[in-house]
């Protein structure tokens, strides 16, 4: 199938540290692509490029088809690229529903105010938090704040996902949850990049991993295959003598 | 049936606010215009700094570019073209600064909004010495007190509307969600600095066209008299004795803040600002809720159910716990007896 979305040769240092360099992957339409490396290595700065909250030295971003690389965020959001943020990023002095609402009414299908709570509604409910929708983000749990903030991201209608550690921090049950979440995303046809830590869920979901160290791609493939390679193992681990 | 109520309601308040003018004095009336001037600048503060939590001191500016370009053009044209004129420019300058500074957050915007008006002053100062020569101008229109006070009710009653129709829109969930996290907003699909700006121009265009309506009620205006930076302080302080939460928050702080000053400003009008500046530290430290909160916190506690967990019968439980209680001897004579030795074979603290 055609990849959706493009990366290509995406660099951004940030003063002499240079966070991404050169990295380049692609997404398609139902794939779920693993995104993983240590900590550091600039999985969270490659997200944050693809979504537009800042702008790459170099490279480029094609969303199907068409050049995003100098959209400001809210315009890729509109062109179906969203994501999740790696600590919940939702309003916390209103109830649940009004940030699903603000998706809603300013995603790639825009609603009137009139139908956006009927909406916004739908789409919580889908994710079993319709009865948490009058909730405030500190009187949710944190699987329902993720799942709310999921919620907010579905709202606009994405054709691309970037979930950032959405399945970190989850008990084994919950875990068992989220994952058949992503995978019903992915079975509804939209391309998830999933940043994550947790080995289970990625040799689950991802067809395709791509592994990052100090800002560059240093393997590609089925995750059983890229997880056995050394390189990938001393990035992890260190060397032998370390 | 509640709605239709809430109008009619609502109707026969601003019928009895139009009659005002026959109503009462000179006096009353011209407290009653310094009222609405101030609610209707208040409210339109409200409306983008409750939402977007920019703290803005340009009420000031605004209000004097309305004031001054009425004051400069009503010579040369009839009093609702310069109304008009006011209004166009008031737009102007709220789109240029919204486009510049609304990038910038926090301190540096209350700074820049208080150094604009500062600015527009010492502009026009420099344009009426240097260009004009002439320094004030008086504002001699058939435009009198009644005519200002219903210009400002009509006002009052158009902000209002505006915030009401706001809060059951797209943008107004949009502001809310920009003034509780930006990066959401973004990720959200909003345009946050377009909605910023929109929201700054409603307002603005607002104070520009009360500092307009208030020039006749002047009759004499300098540039220092049109920016008075006050303006811009009290209107804050209004809104955060009123809070912010609620649309009709900033009521609550307009009416008791414009009756104190005016009680304070005959009483004492030497100590008048000191006065004044002691209640707005007060109003900070003890009301961060502003009266709306205290509005608030008292409706909660009238609506709560009456504590009664135990139900009717609790009391007289109580009641009989307590009369079949043994109130002099609890352990009875041989308790006393216990007691009464211990305390009197009780060992003294060694002294050393």
């Amino acid at each position: 199938m055609a990849a959706l979305l493009e990366v290509d040769g995406m660099t951004k240092a940030f003063g002499g540290l240079v966070a991404v360099s050169g990295m380049s992957l692609s997404v398609s339409p139902g794939e779920v692509l693993g995104l993983i490396g240590p900590n550091g290595s600039g999985k969270t700065t490659l997200l944050n490029l693809i979504a537009g909250a800042i702008r790459p030295d170099a490279g480029r971003i094609r969303m199907d088809g068409e050049d995003v690389t100098r959209l400001p965020n809210h315009q890729r959001v509109r062109r179906r690229i969203n994501r999740t943020f790696q600590l919940v990023r939702m309003p916390p002095n209103m109830p649940a529903i009004v940030g699903v609402m603000a998706g809603v009414m300013y995603g790639a299908e825009p609603l009137r105010y009139k139908d956006a709570e009927y909406e916004a509604a739908g789409i919580l409910g889908e994710l079993n938090l319709l009865l948490k929708a009058g909730h405030r983000l500190d009187q949710l749990t944190y699987i329902e704040q993720k799942r709310v903030e999921l919620a907010r991201a579905l709202a606009t209608r994405p054709r691309v996902l970037l979930l950032d550690e959405w399945l970190s921090g989850l008990s084994p049950g919950e875990l068992e949850g989220g994952m058949s979440v992503v995978w019903s995303l992915a079975a509804q046809g939209i391309a998830v990049i999933l940043v994550e830590h947790v080995m289970t869920a990625v040799r689950a979901l991802c067809g395709r991993v791509v592994v990052m160290n100090a800002g560059l791609k240093i393997a590609e493939g089925p995750p059983g295959e890229v997880l056995r390679n050394p390189e990938v193992i001393r990035a992890y681990l260190g060397d032998d003598d370390a | 049936m509640r709605a239709a109520l809430a109008v009619a309601a609502l109707v026969v308040l601003v019928a009895a606010l139009a009659a005002v003018p026959w109503l009462v004095s000179d006096y009353g009336l011209g407290f009653m215009i310094n009222l609405m001037c101030y609610l209707v600048l208040t409210v339109a503060w409200a409306l983008f700094s409750g939402t977007t939590r920019y703290v803005s001191l340009a009420t000031a500016a605004f209000f004097g570019v309305g004031a001054y370009s009425v004051a400069m053009l009503v010579k040369v044209m009839p009093i609702y073209a310069t109304f008009g004129v006011a209004l166009v420019l008031g737009t102007l300058m709220a789109l240029l600064v919204g486009l510049v500074t609304l990038r910038i957050s926090g301190m540096f915007f209350v700074i820049f909004g208080f150094g604009l008006s500062e600015l527009m002053r010492e502009l026009l100062v420099w344009w009426e010495i240097n260009q004009t020569h002439t320094m004030g101008r008086y504002v001699f229109v058939p435009f009198d007190t009644t005519l200002i006070y219903e210009h400002l009710l009509g006002l009052a009653v158009l902000v209002f509307l505006v915030g009401w129709l706001l809060r059951r829109s797209r943008l107004g969930v949009a502001l809310l969600v920009i003034g509780d996290d930006e990066t959401m907003a973004r990720q959200a699909g909003i345009n946050v600095p377009l909605t910023k700006v929109m929201i700054f121009v409603v307002s603005s265009v607002f104070m520009t066209v009360v500092g307009a309506v208030m020039a006749p009620r002047f009759g004499y205006l300098s540039p220092e008299f049109a920016f008075n930076p006050l303006i811009s302080f009290t209107v804050v302080i209004m809104a955060l004795l009123g809070g912010m939460q609620r649309l009709w928050g900033p009521v609550l702080g307009v009416v008791p803040l414009a009756v104190l000053s005016e009680l304070l400003q005959v009483r004492f009008p030497f100590w008048y600002s000191v006065l004044l500046g002691l209640v707005f530290m007060v109003i900070v430290y003890f009301l961060p809720r502003g009266v709306t909160g205290l509005v608030e916190d008292a409706w909660a506690l009238l609506r709560r159910p009456i504590a009664m967990p135990r139900g009717v019968t609790g009391p007289f439980i109580d009641a009989w716990a307590w009369l079949s209680q043994p109130v002099l001897l609890p352990r009875g004579i041989a308790g006393a007896v216990e007691d009464t030795w211990a305390r009197l074979t009780r060992r003294q603290p060694e002294r050393r």
